[in-house]
């Protein structure tokens, strides 16, 4: 067996910043999948896919609240925390990429790689040298230069074990203040009840929790609460039709589901802020949208930051962000051959300190928001 | 965790070979009442057939955006607008209504109306019944309010008690899944059982809400010499919340969400969408298809839907029901139909306080007591609009969140009628169609456009207060259900016709609430624009002045419980004093409508009631003496 790369609580606070990240990194391309999707069709596909993202934000909060119980600070302001895509993630020995796209075959495919769950063929290979150092794959180790992770599941594996391995040593671990764990009452995801971590206990399950309902090591179709896990909840887009208990992974035998492929706005893949037309109404909307989130990310932060109640307030400003969304979705990108306008998630470095200094003036969103 | 509704259920039931079955329990309506009887007969062992008027499909989430979908595109927002009209089990629209001139009923709309007052009551016919639509206030009634005649000599007493009621209120309430703080609910006698906690725990006043309540806390208010200080206070609610750990003796609680065939994650919390009426987006909100999906998960259940209940038949030597015809249709867009029957132990008429009547008048049973049909009930709404002084956010939140309740009960009900206040979140939009009226007019006389367009609406709507009156109407035998078979619908059914006039014992409570309304527009420093329309359908001249009255589909009355058969319709287990195994159940069974929504006491009652139909069904073992019409013989059902 390779040795741990996790030695120290400052080891683990890498991780699970990592692991924060990474919950977050995969909700810009699902969401940008999901506002693709044109408004009163797909039904089917708009929820599978809203699940999935809105039960990331249940892991994204599940590993906040493992940093705070180990004292570390959960910061989703900090340069790099969103990702630029395309980004890279690991399918064994090989990486994939990740794009924001309109919802489509590849994006699907896309879904089901990141939640596939992959386990090592063997210990040795759970970390791997990184193929091309340049890329940006977003399970590489924090610790260890030049490495990354054979799989998600395998990641989440090693934070578990360098948890215990570093509890054992160090019995004053958990000393984070408990008052900022995030409760039952501040968060709803509908699958999966979110979970306080005070000790070595609930930190192992809050984490075990992330890699059996998403990306994990295969723990079957549903898990105790009946709940399909992600890669499945994919997986029925491809097959045409939803899973019910007992069946067999690759036979659903539930109701039928159809998809409406060209029943999408389709948007430029991985747009950038350079892709407007400088001085543009769409760029200043673009620009928005990114000041924007990153507002939302703050007030994130906040919250985890010892302000819970703070997440209420986040689900109208997730409203605000869809209105913001389908503003740009909804309209071609000038010169773009046809292709539609959509979020670039480049977030604007001085966001996080004054919630309103990163927003461009003339902003569309002013008026119906006040 | 979202509700599973067994695939294929709404169709599965073959109708023909459901005639050749004895059922325990025969269900005509697959409404909130219908459901928890069904899901309570079923739980104890019980084969149960449920008869739904409305279109036959799976309650699936797909099928519920669909009504979304109908909903948004639809210019008019009435209670009605996301449902599709089948003509074969037509329904009531408000926007369908017309005023009466004397001597002039309206028959150009479903319910036939003979005035003199026009009522825009509605009930929507589809599976889950008018719950789809409701609004999901889950007010108790209070204890005066089963006393009425003893204690204020008007309208009539319960058989039952707020006591004998009050444990079905907490079943009821975990039933829908009520959100609400015990200590903002307890007023005017309102008791709870000793740590009783509500499932979740209560929804926020809006932002409208606390701007009202800033000014108009501590207001006082006199009158037939007893004093009181005004509040603004959060209603209890039938929407998903905050789970509440200390629920059932700290075991907590799992909010029901979505509905659908395939694993959906919605509707476990409310998210504040603006349109609770006619349809929550997201299924936060209590419907009965919830408890339908339950029942039916036992097997025990069988749904047969487009199914339009045509004829009681009763036994002539018994008097007891022996079955149900109904007229099933093909398909809801075309006249074809069969006829057929269902037959059980006991019959349950869980249709609606109007079609529960109409079904039994068109069936020739016109009750002993002469009663069926009399005593229709519904809240009289009187609004009165006014601008704040400044911005108050309206539009944010739910439909309704807060409102005044400490008019609800008092010695002032000797002489006129009590009512609720409610504070609308969606401004004059009852009253005058807003934000659409706003916008119309923006464009059209404003020429506005673009940011200017968006500004000027907000400007507009976000000071708007609508405070809306629940006012209580007493029964009186003269506001009834007939039936004419000059009237008919498509099916061939007899339509309801509703002969209804506004007492004065209301129209006193009524110009009360408009002069306190001035009272309250007053102290808040808001602008009054409270204007009533001689041409509305609702106009009611009283007193001098004229009103707009509108109705709050909060439907009662039609078939009153009592201790005396001489003087009611069914007893206090809603059991038809004339037919012995016949229940009419549902908002029909209460002599008095009083100050709070109907639907969580109906609950209450038929929670109450089921217990009524097991004990019988235990005593009565005796297989029942059914005529088979020679072809076919009947099947015992195994249990």
């Amino acid at each position: 067996m390779t040795a741990s790369t996790i030695n120290s609580r400052d080891d683990l606070i890498s991780y699970l910043n990592a692991a924060i990240a990474l919950e977050h990194g995969t909700l810009p391309p699902y969401l940008t999948a999901y506002y693709s999707l044109h408004p009163t069709t797909n039904s089917d596909a708009a929820h599978i896919i809203r699940v999935v993202a809105v039960e990331e934000m249940l892991h994204l909060t599940l590993a906040a609240n493992v940093m705070n119980a180990i004292g570390g600070t959960p910061d989703l302001t900090r340069p790099g925390f969103v990702p630029s895509y395309p980004a890279y993630l690991p399918d064994g020995e090989d990486d994939f990429t990740v794009d924001l796209r309109s919802f489509s075959p590849e994006a699907v495919e896309t879904f089901c790689k990141i939640e596939r769950p992959g386990r090592a063929p063997n210990e040795n290979a759970r970390l791997l040298p990184k193929a091309d150092d340049t890329r940006r794959v977003l399970i590489s180790s924090p610790t260890v230069e030049g490495m990354r992770f054979y799989s998600i599941g395998e990641f989440y594996a090693e934070i578990i074990e360098g948890l215990q391995k570093v509890a054992a040593g160090d019995p004053g671990l958990f000393s984070g203040n408990p008052e900022l764990q995030v409760g039952s009452e501040y968060f709803y995801s509908g699958g999966g009840a979110v979970i306080k971590v005070t000790d070595l206990d609930s930190a192992c399950r809050a984490l075990k929790f992330i890699a059996d309902q998403g990306e994990g090591l295969d723990s079957g179709l549903y898990d105790a609460d009946g709940e399909l896990a992600h890669y499945y909840r994919f997986r029925q887009l491809q097959l045409g039709r939803y899973y019910q208990v007992g069946d067999h992974a690759d036979e659903p035998t539930g109701p039928s589901l159809s998809v409406a492929w060209d029943d999408v706005y389709k948007v430029k893949v991985n747009a950038r802020l350079a892709d407007y037309p400088a001085g543009s109404e769409i760029a200043a909307a673009v620009r928005n949208f990114n000041a924007e989130y990153a507002d939302f990310l703050a007030m994130l932060t906040k919250a985890f930051g010892g302000q819970p109640g703070l997440l209420q307030d986040a689900v109208w400003f997730m409203f605000r962000l869809r209105d913001s969304f389908n503003r740009l979705v909804r309209n071609p990108l000038p010169g773009g051959g046809g292709l539609h306008a959509a979020p670039t998630f480049e977030i604007p470095s001085i966001a996080g300190s004054d919630p309103h200094a990163a927003r461009s003036s003339g902003a569309t969103a002013q008026a119906v928001t006040r | 965790m979202y509700v599973k509704f067994p695939h294929g259920a709404a169709k599965r039931t073959d109708a023909a070979a459901a005639a050749e079955v004895l059922y325990d329990a025969v269900i005509v309506g697959g409404g909130i009442s219908g459901a928890i009887i069904a899901s309570r007969l079923a739980e104890a062992g019980k084969r149960v057939l449920i008869l739904e008027a409305g279109p036959a499909e799976d309650l699936t989430l797909r099928g519920y955006e669909g009504y979304l979908d109908r909903f948004y595109a639809s210019a008019d927002k009435d209670n009605q607008a996301p449902y599709p009209a089948v003509s074969n089990a037509p329904m009531p629209r408000s926007t369908e209504v017309r005023r009466i001139f004397p001597g002039a009923p309206d028959s150009s709309s479903y319910i036939v109306q003979s005035g003199p007052f026009a009522s825009d009551a509605t009930y929507t016919r589809v599976l889950g019944g008018t719950t789809m639509h409701w609004e999901a206030k889950t007010l108790r009634m209070l204890p005066e309010d089963f006393q009425m005649r003893t204690l204020y000599g008007e309208g009539a007493d319960w058989p039952l008690t707020y006591e004998d009621l009050a444990p079905y209120y907490n079943e009821a309430e975990r039933e829908i899944g009520v959100s609400a703080d015990v200590e903002d609910q307890a007023y005017l006698g309102i008791t709870f059982d000793e740590g009783y906690v509500y499932p979740m725990k209560g929804l926020p006043l809006s932002y409208l809400d606390q701007m009202v309540a800033k000014d108009l806390d501590g207001m006082p208010v006199e009158l037939d010499g007893e004093s009181r200080e005004l509040r603004v206070r959060p209603f209890a609610q039938g929407r998903n919340g905050v789970p509440n750990p200390d629920y059932d003796g700290g075991k907590g609680f799992v909010p029901q969400a979505a509905v659908s065939t395939y694993q959906v994650n919605v509707g476990g919390r409310c998210q504040g969408n603006n349109n609770c009426v006619p349809i929550c987006p997201v299924q936060a909100k209590y419907n009965a298809g919830k408890t339908l999906a339950v029942a039916l998960q036992t097997g025990r259940v069988d749904l047969v839907a487009q199914a339009v209940a045509h004829k009681v038949h009763i036994d002539p030597q018994t008097g007891r029901v022996t079955e149900i015809e109904y007229r099933r249709y093909d398909r809801p867009d075309s006249p074809g139909f069969t006829t057929m029957r269902a037959r059980g132990r006991l019959f349950v008429l869980a249709a609606n306080a109007v079609e529960n009547p109409r079904l039994m008048l068109a069936s020739g049973l016109r009750g002993s007591s002469g009663l069926m049909g009399r005593n229709f009930m519904d809240h009289a709404y009187l609004l009165a609009w006014a601008l704040m002084p400044e911005v108050a956010g309206t539009f944010r939140g739910t439909v309704c969140t807060g409102g005044i309740t400490d008019l609800r009960g008092g010695r002032f009900r000797r002489r006129q009628a009590a009512f609720g206040v409610d504070i609308h979140n969606d401004g004059w939009g009852w009253a005058r169609g807003a934000p659409m009226s706003d916008l119309i007019d923006l464009v059209d006389a404003g020429g506005r456009y673009g940011e200017s367009l968006r500004q000027g609406l907000v400007d507009r709507v976000s000071r708007q207060l609508q405070l809306a009156f629940m006012v209580e109407v007493p029964a009186n035998p003269s506001n009834r259900i007939t039936v004419d078979p000059a009237f008919t619908d498509h099916l061939g059914n007899m339509r309801p016709i509703l002969t209804y006039d506004i007492p004065d014992y209301t129209m006193r409570g009524v110009a009360y609430a408009r002069q306190l309304s001035k009272r309250i527009f007053a102290r808040l420093g808001a602008e009054d624009h409270t204007a009533y329309d001689p041409n509305f359908f609702g106009y009611v001249v009283y007193g001098g002045e004229g009103y707009e009255i509108r109705g709050g589909n909060h439907l009662a009355g039609t078939h009153m419980m009592g201790h005396d058969p001489s003087s009611s319709v069914v007893n206090a287990d809603q059991r038809s004093w004339d037919h012995g195994n016949l229940y009419m159940v549902g908002g029909g069974s209460m002599p008095t409508v009083s100050t709070s929504n109907v639907t969580l006491t109906i609950a209450a009652l038929c929670l109450r009631s089921s217990r009524a139909m097991l004990a019988q069904l235990d005593a009565d073992s005796a297989p029942i003496d059914v005529t088979s019409n020679g072809q076919g013989r009947l099947q015992e059902v195994t249990r």
